[in-house]
């Protein structure tokens, strides 16, 4: 009961990252203790290759593109606050959602912001659109060569003719969200255990 | 059987083990069921592993910010906080981004006494709307124990729904409003008092809630249960993933004959044999219970034994083996009348749950259609599951992805086919013609063979050749047609889906007639047997009354009883129409496997080790590796399961080879399929309802149930074997029944239920009723369809107009996109300028545009420090950020809205 608390006193910044991810203490106790053991030599931050140790990612085709998508900034290490920050945006989608603030920010686990994540992994190049290039490359990673490549390409472009509005061909955010708008984003994005 | 989820899952044809059917970005569903296989832990990955592996410590649920006083002192931390992070940044960053950062935590800091200002009031509005939602307020509890601080705020919360309480009647609302607010108040105020008082209160409290988590944990581990029940699952998903779902149709399809005939095999067992056993009269106690003096010699020979002659002609597998007394053993247990009955519930239940699982399934597909607009992005965006976490799942989830976009390719290409519509025609026409002609054929082939199986029985001395003609014959023909067929429909250039249906009726046809010209020489043989029945019935009155009549025995004695094994006896027509269905299941059964084992399995050893010693490449070229016979193996099946549904009246043991022989054909071609087939040319989808499957099955649920009902309702039962020996009908045993052991007004409800002037009406009845329901549903789907249209017309207009639109905008989008990529790749490059870059570009975009912009642009803007202080982004970054505003004005440019 009360052990929780002194013992969460250990994570930076433990409040903060709360205030900011939605996350219960418990949870972020939990997170931290993963954090700790993907920290491969106690480094206090974690390296690509600690990701890259975890064996989703390895065969994740798109693999690379999430542990990316955790060095925002280029930068190489994560810290626990990002490690924090990216995996809100997998915490379920709280019940109250028409009690919001309109003048807060929008939580990280809101639907767009979890589309926008989703759509960032795609967007190699992050210029808000998924080129018919970005699209082909995301394909063959994920097809390998037993697809032809003209079929590859024939799928492409299906793709972007799918979901292309404005017809610059490429997908832009809004359109993206829009091809997916039958998904079911909140549950799927949604890791329960992420309170 | 399983009816599978709708969803992207499926859309994608997920294949690689169980959880791949939930492929999503970003994850799988962790909230949806989730069998612990063995990729299990590892998949939790970066996210879940911490949560254990079932994630039984239940986060607590408190998303909401915390108590007011509480949340003051955090800010003051924070702000502490931000301004040490800012210190340290700020000496780590260069020029521009100084200014920048400074001028974020301006910013926060302005908007963060705001904030507290507002906090009490926030809160109150939302302890306000927790009072309408008390189901949050339990899914908190569902929380852990309770902490010091959730308890605060139930406390808080239960104070404020008692000042509610007392002060509701100052509040200017309607009635009705009160009552409501008042009863979930007091209700609330109940609920969680007990959870701040002290001793007992509390730790009811806690029970209760420990019960709760355990119950929801409880539930969950059933759900992961029950999905590591369904049989095969992965067996199925192996196959799907690699020959695509049409080949896994059919094993699912397997998989539900399967349970269906479980069930049979557990009424019939049950309710039939096992009683027969165990509480009938023993084998060997009278004439029908004995193997005959005449077989007694060579009843246990092995060559005996495999037609289903001898020992296992005289056991309770068969119809002649039951006894037609009226009652058996001390449970008083009414056999005849059981085992009438159970027959009669075989076909009921069959035709249930066909007719269930047909309405089930169009039900599921009436809501599928919706997802085509995007097939494609979904599959691109969606299909894989980022839950794998093992490499062996993961090439299988490879291939599924890959098999699920040739099908999609497939169904692309048939949809944009243009062709000589002339030719088409002919050439179906053709192949109609040439595949009526190969029908007519093998009919009159089998006719023929029939006809001279007729004449061989009358002969003496046949060999084993003519013995076996027509069974010989019809298993050719079942080999050859298919093929070709199937070569015919080759010219007719179908779908394969479509193709595949064709092929299905016309080997259904052929197939039929087999059926059928097997069941009318059946016929034959049973009424050669009733007419020789009178007479065998007199031989043994004559034999049985000059035994006990006979002189040269001391009368005083009374003699012992015949020996049963030398009573003669009748052919017992039931017992033989009973061995001749399970015999030809038995040689399906071999055939079956032969030709798997010879055909598919020899076939690819031979292609797959001669390919090294011989002139052309045996793989690509001729023989090469079998493809997986869909139409056939759905035909067998359903077949199989006709002569199961016919033979099971009369050989109750039929349903139990039945069960043994679906399990081994489960194994058996599984690995077949996996080891020796290569995947179709085409790999296509599977319609998601395999309805036809099922009206297939209809129909021959139908066509069997007639011959069955035939002879049960017009031809009289043997009058020494079986159940029903001794009466006229087989059905009298109802009535028997009813006028013995019903009360008496029973047995007249049921006459005057029986009369034809109830009958009518209510045959009537339901036809009105069909037809009106048929009337209806046409004009739902008749309005569904038109629903459907418009959706697509208005997306279509909708595209066209903002495409035209668009190309309006795009000059100046694209040169604010082409600005800001621009900016962020010499951003990349040159990280010193990278802000100053940013900065210009995001002035230069300000104006640029349009006002309608403006307005989604501010809550952007105000929102990204917020949400990431800049203040407190820990990496120093000298490459830091400029990816970061470069996203928020594409973004920003993302949000411009459409019109």
């Amino acid at each position: 009961m009360g052990s929780g608390g002194s013992r969460a006193a250990q994570i930076p910044d433990a409040d903060r990252i709360r205030r900011e991810t939605g996350f219960s203490q418990a949870t972020l106790l939990r997170l931290y203790h993963r954090f700790r053991a993907l920290d491969s030599n106690k480094k206090g931050y974690l390296s690509r290759v600690d990701l890259q140790q975890i064996g989703a990612l390895a065969v994740n085709p798109l693999g690379d593109r999430i542990i990316d998508s955790f060095f925002p900034d280029g930068s190489l290490r994560v810290e626990f606050v990002d490690f924090a920050r990216v995996l809100a945006h997998f915490r379920p989608i709280d019940d109250d959602t028409g009690t919001r603030d309109p003048k807060e920010p929008e939580p990280p686990n809101s639907r767009m912001n979890k589309l926008r994540f989703a759509f960032q992994l795609y967007d190699l190049d992050r210029d808000g659109k998924i080129s018919r290039h970005e699209m082909l490359q995301v394909l063959r990673l994920m097809v390998g060569v037993q697809v032809t490549e003209e079929q590859l390409e024939s799928i492409t472009d299906r793709t972007v003719q799918e979901a292309d509005e404005d017809g610059d061909g490429a997908v832009s955010f809004m359109e993206f969200s829009k091809s997916l708008e039958k998904m079911d984003i909140e549950q799927k994005m949604s890791i329960r255990i992420l309170k | 059987m399983s009816h599978r989820p709708q969803g992207l899952g499926e859309e994608a044809g997920g294949g690689a083990r169980g959880r791949s059917r939930s492929g999503s970005p970003g994850t799988g569903d962790r909230s949806g069921r989730r069998p612990s296989r063995k990729p299990a832990p590892k998949a939790e990955g970066v996210t879940g592993r911490c949560g254990g592996p079932a994630g039984q410590e239940w986060a607590k649920g408190s998303p909401r910010p915390d108590s007011p006083q509480r949340k003051q002192v955090e800010h003051k931390r924070h702000r502490e906080e931000l301004g040490k992070q800012k210190r340290s940044t700020a000496r780590r960053t260069r020029e521009g981004r100084k200014k920048k950062n400074g001028k974020a935590s301006l910013k926060e800091q302005r908007a963060s006494p705001k904030k507290e200002k507002e906090v009490p009031k926030k809160e109150m509005w939302k302890q306000l709307k927790k009072r309408r939602s008390p189901s949050l307020a339990s899914s908190a509890s569902a929380g852990e124990s309770l902490s010091e601080e959730e308890l605060a705020r139930i406390l808080e919360q239960v104070e404020e729904k008692k000042k509610l309480i007392t002060h509701m009647r100052n509040k200017p609302w309607p009635m009705a409003k009160k009552l409501t607010e008042l009863r979930e108040a007091q209700e609330f105020v109940e609920k969680y008092e007990g959870a701040l008082g002290k001793g007992k209160g509390k730790r009811l409290y806690a029970y209760r809630m420990l019960m709760t988590k355990k119950w929801i944990k409880f539930k969950r581990d059933f759900d992961n249960f029950k999905t590591q029940c369904i049989p095969w699952e992965m067996k199925i998903k192996d196959i799907e993933s690699h020959f695509g779902s049409s080949v896994a149709s059919y094993f699912i399809f397997l998989r539900w004959m399967y349970g269906v005939n479980l069930v049979l095999f557990g009424l019939i067992f049950g309710l039939v044999i096992i009683p027969e056993v165990l509480m009938g009269m023993p084998y060997g106690s009278i004439p029908r219970k004995t193997v005959p003096r005449a077989e007694e010699e060579r009843a246990m020979d092995f060559s005996v034994l495999w037609d289903f002659e001898g020992y296992i002609k005289y056991s309770a597998l068969f119809y002649g083996y039951y006894n037609d007394q009226r009652t058996i053993g001390w449970l008083r247990y009414r056999l005849p009348m059981a085992y009438f009955m159970v027959g009669v519930s075989v076909f009921g239940y069959s035709l249930m749950i066909v007719i269930r699982s047909m309405a089930s399934n169009t039900q599921g597909g009436t809501s599928e259609g919706e997802g085509d607009n995007f097939t494609f992005s979904f599959k691109m965006f969606t299909s894989w599951d980022y839950l794998i976490g093992n490499s062996e799942t993961a090439d299988n989830k490879y291939v599924s992805i890959t098999t699920s976009f040739k099908e999609s390719i497939v169904d692309e290409q048939e949809s944009n086919k243009e062709e000589n519509i002339h030719l088409t025609r002919f050439l179906r026409v053709l192949a109609n013609f040439l595949i009526i002609c190969c029908l007519c054929g093998s009919g009159y082939l089998i006719y023929f063979v029939v006809k001279r199986s007729q004449e061989f029985s009358k002969m003496q001395n046949v060999s084993w050749y003519e013995r076996n003609e027509v069974e010989i014959v019809m298993s050719l023909l079942g080999m050859f047609c298919p093929p070709l067929f199937e070569t015919i429909a080759a010219l007719e250039n179908y779908h394969p889906r479509i193709g595949l249906k064709w092929q299905l009726g016309r080997i259904f046809a052929l197939f039929l007639g087999n059926l059928y010209t097997f069941l009318l020489a059946l016929m034959d043989d049973v009424h050669l047997k009733l007419s020789n029945e009178e007479k065998i019935k007199n031989i043994t009155h004559w034999t049985l009354f000059n035994y006990y009549n006979s002189s040269g025995w001391n009368e005083s004695v009374p003699r012992p009883p015949l020996h049963p094994a030398d009573v003669p006896r009748g052919s017992c027509w039931e017992t033989a129409v009973g061995i001749e269905f399970v015999r030809l299941t038995v040689s399906d059964m071999l055939v079956t496997y032969i030709t798997i084992l010879v055909g598919d399995f020899l076939r690819a050893c031979f292609v797959r080790f001669m390919n090294y010693c011989w002139c052309w490449d045996l793989e690509a070229g001729f023989p090469s590796y079998a493809e997986f016979d869909i139409s056939g193996n759905v035909l067998g099946l359903i077949f199989n399961q006709g002569m199961i549904w016919m033979g099971s009246f009369y050989a109750p043991g039929l349903v139990g080879i039945n069960v043994l022989r679906l399990l081994t054909s489960m194994y058996f071609q599984c690995w077949a399929v996996m080891s020796s087939n290569v995947p179709h040319e085409r790999v296509f989808k599977a319609s998601r309802s395999n309805n036809f499957y099922m009206g297939l099955l209809l129909l021959v649920l139908f066509l069997s149930l007639l011959p069955v009902a035939y002879t049960i309702m017009s031809l009289p039962p043997s009058f020494d074997c079986g159940p029903f020996s001794g009466k006229n009908r087989m059905y009298d045993v109802i009535q028997e029944t009813v006028e013995n052991d019903f009360p008496t007004f029973l047995g007249k409800i049921f006459a005057f239920i029986a009369n034809p002037g109830l009958i009518i009406p209510a045959i009537l009845l339901m036809f009105l009723a069909i037809y009106y329901l048929n009337s209806v549903s046409k004009t739902l789907s008749r309005a569904n369809a038109q629903l459907r249209k418009k959706i697509q017309a208005l997306r279509e207009v909708e595209k066209s107009h903002k495409s035209v639109k668009g190309r309006a905008t795009a000059r100046d989008s694209e040169d604010t996109a082409k600005g800001s990529s621009k900016n962020a790749t010499k951003a990349g490059t040159m990280p010193h300028s990278a802000s100053q870059s940013q900065t210009l570009g995001k002035k230069a975009q300000g104006p640029g545009t349009s006002s309608s912009a403006s307005g989604t642009m501010l809550p952007a803007s105000s929102h990204l420090p917020i949400s990431r202080p800049a203040g407190i982004r820990p990496d120093p970054g000298h490459a830091g950020p400029q990816t970061h505003p470069g996203r928020s004005a594409s973004r920003k440019s993302a949000q411009r809205p459409p019109h």
